[in-house]
């Protein structure tokens, strides 16, 4: 084992009366990758601020190469050769890619800019993690993949002995991905002692070296990732086994008519898309960013509009051009983007929920609040919403997963039987993409028709029935429930295996 | 079960002040509550400097002064909630006034009155197709049709002061000696502050300012809510301008000037925030009252009223900062 860079013992940390960490001991080798997990609201983030100098831990050590350290802000921290990546670009669009790597250290000759001397230190940073990039492109032309290569180029100058990623992926697509492992993996040959904090399970598995999960503040596993497995990292994050929902076929609904029929649907982003969709099924529509996915699904609920092709619903001509039309033919969706597309942010559950279902309950055009908080209640405890059963909290509070399950619920107030569900369990943690996967089986029983629209081919792996592949606006593959795998979705979409 | 939920409930708090830190109290001091202290704070400062401040008379005259201005931001409340302006409330007053001065000798009282209503009503659907149906930007097509109605004002109206005789309903006291224009303002406060909170109308408008595209995901139709509510502003224009026709008995070009900003302040100062989505009539009524008693009170102290004009800029920008600092503690957003 090599030595450790970064120890840290007993670290307490409290805001308020509410202790966020409870004595968390963590050791960071140089040269190896650590996979740190844990649900939202598990301390975290709190736990990456102090390391990072941002917060000041209220008990506990913090020693680098041996030596007791003491941060008393961000810069200290980096002076130890400390660097967070965070989850949100931050970068200067406006300015070029050199300028951004070297951002905030410019090199300077007489108190002017150096701009050979900032060439050159780019042009070294990048070389160093194997990427290249045109130094003198402004920023905001680029992707968003290459923006966080900048950002970690700008990570390694200096003195960098440790690099934190914060949920680098979240925004990124496959490729774009595996490409960050590359360069990852590159830092740590190098001996940078590496901190990745991730909400993806296959990531950990294919990247880290040794896993460290955090639960309600506690260590609750830290051991190399070749000795555990999935389901003991799971169970280590949410504290309990957690029942895997699958699909399984043979539904009692065989045989019945189809609810949604779609012959030839083209638009700008897809063409000559047929497929059917019964009760009872959960149809698994896979593509990456950019396949048409997205826009295939918003075609169905009315979102956006399709020009060529037909959509027949319980076998009537549909063409949409308002969501309420598609909400009045029984469909209810989830939009790919929750925070811009599903949330009403400063209305409460309550008004969350039951918001297209306004019109049913409301006695000549007037709605009580009371007539709102009792729609909420018939969902709250069946969708297992943490939060107040009262649904007055404003829905902003609530963490991802359970934002998603009021989303849910919308629909099944609406009394939707045919749901698109568009990326289901983005930005949802492992727990609670579990129990998302339970309610789409349970619901899929009990007559609904669900398609999920997704980029994640874990959501398709986990409970589809039937599965479509999308490439480039086009359908490719169809796989009956027995050929869905992991490696046959990917394969199909193009891409290969993740890393 | 009961326990299991209790405990779910207990955590998600919990995570929730792990989140928030230690700002629960501004998160639970409800947003009127500072306003309503602030207007506390107010009438017990004026009424320990004249003893004329507190006599139903004086708070008569309060109500009656801000009424033309209440109408106006019941309409201008609703819009901004839903993320919207009405910057052309003061110069449609006006050209409602004109068009009351000009017909009402050939045409008599009540088709002159139903004229202007409909007028009225006329520069809200005008406005409400600029925003929903061209898709210019709220600020910029009232800014538009403020200055279009003021120009056509002044320029039918020639710069006169037209008298409007026999039309004096507003300034009638029916009961407990208040004039009917206070109690149409009440009425009117009353029952938007209803449509707002307790029809499937006016939570659509909460929906659409909180975020318009979610909005009509969940099937509202926004365009047409948007477009109403410019209808119903345009309606509390036409409102108004009959209230300024009868309490002046006369109208002029320079009738209504500035009310779009009063308006703006009171709805502002009520805690509706810009971005929309959040706000309250009873905010709103409060924020007139604050601005209200703020001018009636510096009237009895006898102090110029272009201090008072400063005084309520300077209570405007205090207020928003507060709310800022507020929503700074809270830390959201």
């Amino acid at each position: 084992m090599t030595t450790d860079f970064l120890a840290v013992r007993g670290i307490r940390k409290s805001f308020g009366p509410v202790e966020v960490l409870h004595g968390v001991d963590l050791d960071l080798a140089a040269g190896t990758i650590t996979a740190l997990l844990g649900e939202n609201g598990a301390g975290k983030s709190t736990f990456v601020r102090i390391l990072a100098g941002d917060h000041r831990p209220d008990d506990g050590t913090i020693s680098v190469d041996g030596k007791a350290a003491s941060f008393h802000g961000v810069g200290d921290a980096r002076d130890a050769g400390i660097r967070l990546i965070a989850q949100e670009i931050a970068d200067a669009p406006t300015l070029t890619v050199a300028e951004n790597i070297v951002l905030g250290a410019w090199p300077t000759r007489g108190g002017l800019l150096d701009r050979r001397a900032m060439q050159r230190m780019a042009e070294e940073a990048l070389d160093l993690i194997g990427a290249d990039l045109p130094l003198m492109a402004k920023v905001a032309n680029l992707r968003l993949g290459e923006r966080q290569i900048i950002e970690i180029a700008r990570a390694t100058i200096g003195t960098s002995k440790c690099i934190i990623f914060d949920e680098a992926t979240a925004a990124l697509s496959d490729a774009e991905a595996r490409k960050l492992f590359h360069l990852i993996r590159r830092l740590a040959e190098r001996g940078t002692a590496v901190l990745y904090i991730t909400h993806r399970l296959d990531e950990v598995f294919t990247l880290a070296d040794r896993v460290c999960v955090l639960r309600d503040g506690r260590v609750s596993l830290d051991r190399p990732t070749s000795e555990v497995t999935q389901d003991q990292v799971i169970e280590a994050m949410v504290g309990r086994a957690v029942a895997h929902a699958r699909y399984s076929p043979g539904s009692s609904f065989s045989g019945a008519q189809p609810v949604l029929e779609a012959e030839r649907l083209g638009s700008d982003a897809f063409a000559d898309i047929s497929f059917t969709l019964g009760p009872g099924e959960i149809l698994g529509m896979y593509g990456k960013v950019g396949s048409g996915v997205q826009e295939l699904a918003a075609s169905l609920v009315g979102a956006r509009t399709f020009d060529r092709g037909e959509l027949f619903i319980d076998g009537k001509p549909a063409h949409f051009r308002h969501p309420a039309e598609a909400i009045a033919a029984s469909i209810g969706h989830l939009p790919a983007d929750r925070a811009s597309e599903g949330l009403l942010p400063t209305l409460t559950l309550a008004e969350n929920l039951s918001a297209p279902s306004w019109p049913r309950l409301a006695r000549s055009g007037m709605l009580s609040g009371e007539r709102l908080r009792s729609a909420y209640s018939r969902w709250h405890r069946k969708l297992r919403v943490k939060a107040d059963a009262t649904g007055d909290q404003i829905i902003t509070e609530l963490s991802g997963g359970n934002q998603q399950k009021v989303l849910l619920g919308r629909w099944l107030e609406a009394g939707s039987r045919i749901l698109v569900l568009t990326e289901p369990t983005r930005g949802v943690d492992v727990g609670a993409r579990q129990e998302i996967y339970r309610i789409l089986v349970e619901l899929a029983a009990s007559g609904h028709a669900i398609i999920i629209a997704t980029s994640d081919y874990e959501d398709v792996n986990a409970v589809a029935s039937r599965a479509l592949v999308l490439v480039r606006g086009r359908l490719i593959a169809e796989m009956p429930h027995d050929r869905i795998s992991t490696e046959t979705l990917t394969e199909a979409a193009g891409g290969g295996v993740h890393a | 079960m009961h326990d299991k939920l209790q405990f779910e409930a207990m955590t998600a708090m919990a995570d929730i002040d792990a989140n928030g830190g230690k700002t629960s109290f501004w998160r639970k001091t409800p947003e009127s509550a500072a306003l309503l202290a602030f207007l506390l704070a107010e009438i017990v400062f004026f009424s320990l400097s004249s003893p004329y401040f507190l006599t139903w008379g004086n708070w008569v005259n309060v109500i009656t002064a801000l009424s033309i201005t209440g109408v106006l931001a019941a309409g201008g409340t609703m819009l901004l909630i839903a993320g919207q302006f009405d910057l052309s409330v003061g110069s449609g007053v006006a050209f409602v006034a004109l068009v009351m001065a000009l017909t009402v000798d050939s045409i008599g009282i009540l088709p002159a009155s139903a004229l202007a209503l409909v007028v009225g009503m006329g520069i809200g659907v005008i406005n409400g197709f600029l925003v929903t149906k061209i898709g210019v930007n709220a600020l910029i097509a009232t800014l538009g049709t403020l200055a279009i109605f003021r120009g056509l004002t002044q320029s039918i109206g020639g710069g006169k002061n037209m008298l409007i005789s026999n039309f004096d309903w507003a300034i009638w006291r029916p009961f407990l000696n208040i004039p009917l224009s206070a109690l149409v303002f009440v009425l009117v406060a009353i029952v938007v502050g209803i449509v707002l909170k307790c029809s499937v109308f006016g939570r659509s408008i909460y929906a659409i300012g909180a975020n318009e595209n979610a909005a009509r995901l969940v099937g509202i139709k926004t365009k047409r809510v948007v477009f109403l509510s410019f209808l119903l502003s345009g309606a509390f224009i036409g409102l108004g301008g009959l209230m300024s026709a009868s309490q002046l008995g006369s109208t002029s070009g320079t009738t209504g000037l500035g009310l779009e900003l009063a308006v703006v302040t009171a709805v502002i100062l009520g805690g509706t925030s810009l971005k929309g989505g959040t706000g309250t009539m009873f905010g709103t009524v409060i924020g007139l009252l604050i601005v209200g008693v703020l001018n009636n009170g510096l009237t009895l102290m006898n102090i110029n009223s272009s201090w008072q004009q400063a005084a309520t800029g300077f209570l405007l920008i205090l207020a928003v900062s507060f709310d800022q600092l507020r929503q700074r503690l809270v830390g959201r957003r």
